[in-house]
């Protein structure tokens, strides 16, 4: 037994990993389904879009990439729904350069879903660089920071741009953000001086991060992590069917999420029922 | 001269910036929104920056056959594709088949989904290997980890007569403990971002300019 819990603690890791791909791969064949609470931060964001009325205009800066694609692409499609079905002009703009063909098309097939039309009802402003100098410039003169959209048309020829002139223009401003430039930056830079009501989807990993800024008021709502977005996903579409025929991406990955946990959890209670038996026989 | 002149522009340009959170006046701030696009423009310049540094720095380690030329031959191949397709095709990446939409969606996308999927796996050796409970401290720290992360999914959640006060208990940890400190290390950051922004507009710290 002693020798056992010895090779235990020194097991080749691949073995942990062979563990990982199964608790990972195995809800995906047989999910459950396990029903979860909603957070009172992402019902605060809800609701707060939920107040909105329609013809509102709302900036929604989508800063992700493939690699977090998983974790808060359902919020920002749950998003996109909710806002689209509120009859909210949406004017979505990106700091990340490998975001736009990424968030551009989403954008599009939602729009198509609720037959909204381009720069009358949404816009895509595109990709600008700069980080948080970019990020200073949106709360001080947008047309100046984006003179064109995506497309080449100059913004004061766009309709859903026409009175928009700084970032406090807007009536919310939603950051789906994986890291640097995002929310801390947006908070950091223009947040504070402007005013604004601004809130945030995020990783997991910047959630913590990002709750000081939630409790501060700087941030109304705040959805992290892959939990984050399957709960926005059970608000926006209570009965569980997505318009136009879509998944709830986040909601089915919650169980991959259960099963990942208890074999993370499961692992380092073992490693230390072993460590401390080990040692105590040292 | 090559020194003076970029400590002057520094001092002007970063007092200036500074001005416009004590000074609410139109003409001032039509004067900083200007240095805010000479901001933008100098950063879309720092890409070129990037792969002029990225083409010197990997060249002569190729020619050398230095170790690892090979990925690095692969690097700034797939730099120069991607560039070439971007300047080509980039306006069609809403174009399904298109030669850039199929570089980011078969080619970056995978990648870089798998770059991230792998942290799943390194967490789960590293958390079984390093996260023992040695002393009292670290014992702490491992049983929040671990109400936090039973607590977070939907299985602690429901679990049966402790399931809701797991979910108060992850609440405040979040809320208390961790907003007390994640506040603290952010004032401790702005006030050494304050103080070195100081020491870099008064030219007491000079490591932008090379020194």
């Amino acid at each position: 037994m002693f020798d056992f819990l010895v090779r235990f603690q020194a097991m080749d890791r691949r073995w942990i990993f062979l563990g990982m791909a199964i608790a990972i791969v195995l809800p995906l064949l047989f999910p459950f389904k396990m029903p979860f609470r909603v957070d009172e931060r992402v019902q605060a964001l809800f609701d707060e879009v939920d107040r909105l009325p329609a013809g509102s205009r709302v900036l929604v800066s989508a800063d992700f990439d493939p690699g977090s694609r998983p974790e808060i692409e359902p919020f920002y499609r749950a998003n996109l729904h909710h806002l689209f079905r509120k009859d909210v002009k949406i004017v979505v703009l990106t700091l990340w350069e490998s975001a736009p063909p990424l968030v551009q098309p989403i954008l599009e097939e939602i729009a198509g879903i609720y037959g909204k039309t381009y720069g009358e009802d949404y816009v895509f402003l595109g990709y600008k660089a700069g980080r948080e100098v970019a990020i200073k410039s949106i709360g001080a003169d947008i047309p100046k920071t984006f003179p064109t959209d995506s497309r080449g048309t100059p913004v004061e020829r766009i309709p859903v741009m026409r009175g928009i002139q700084k970032a406090a223009d807007f009536a919310l401003i939603v950051n789906v953000s994986s890291g640097n430039p995002g929310t801390k930056e947006y908070v950091m830079q223009i947040q504070g001086q402007y005013n604004l009501k601004l809130a945030s989807s995020t990783t997991a990993v910047s959630g913590p991060d990002y709750i000081p800024f939630y409790k501060a008021g700087q941030l109304f709502g705040l959805a992290a992590g892959m939990p984050g977005s399957a709960q926005y996903e059970k608000l926006t579409f209570p009965d569980g069917k997505v318009p136009g025929g879509g998944k709830l991406m986040a909601t089915a990955s919650m169980d991959v999420l259960n099963l990942g946990h208890l074999y993370i959890m499961a692992l380092i209670l073992f490693g230390n029922l072993a460590y401390f038996i080990t040692r105590r026989r040292d | 001269m090559k020194r003076t002149l970029p400590l002057i522009i520094t001092f002007f340009v970063g007092i200036v910036m500074v001005g416009e959170f004590f000074i609410p006046h139109y003409g001032y701030r039509m004067l900083t929104d200007e240095f805010l696009q000479w901001g933008l423009v100098l950063a879309a310049a720092a890409y070129l920056l990037g792969i002029v540094n990225l083409i010197q720095v990997n060249i002569p380690k190729i020619t050398q056959r230095k170790p690892d030329w090979f990925y690095k031959l692969i690097m700034l191949l797939s730099l120069a594709i991607t560039l070439a397709i971007g300047f080509i095709g980039g306006q069609d990446r809403q174009v399904e088949g298109a030669a850039y939409r199929w570089v980011y969606s078969s080619v970056f996308t995978p990648l870089s989904a798998t770059m991230f999927s792998l942290l799943a796996f390194y967490i789960a050796s590293a958390a079984f290997r390093a996260f023992r409970a040695r002393n009292l401290d670290a014992g702490l720290l491992l049983g929040a980890a671990m109400l936090v992360m039973l607590a977070r999914v939907p299985i602690g959640e429901n679990l049966p007569y402790i399931g809701e006060g797991l979910g108060h208990l992850m609440n405040w940890i979040m809320d208390v403990p961790n907003t007390a400190a994640r506040r603290s290390i952010f004032i401790g950051g702005a006030l050494g971002a304050i103080a070195t922004g100081l020491r870099v507009i008064l030219g007491l710290e000079r490591s932008h300019l090379g020194d």
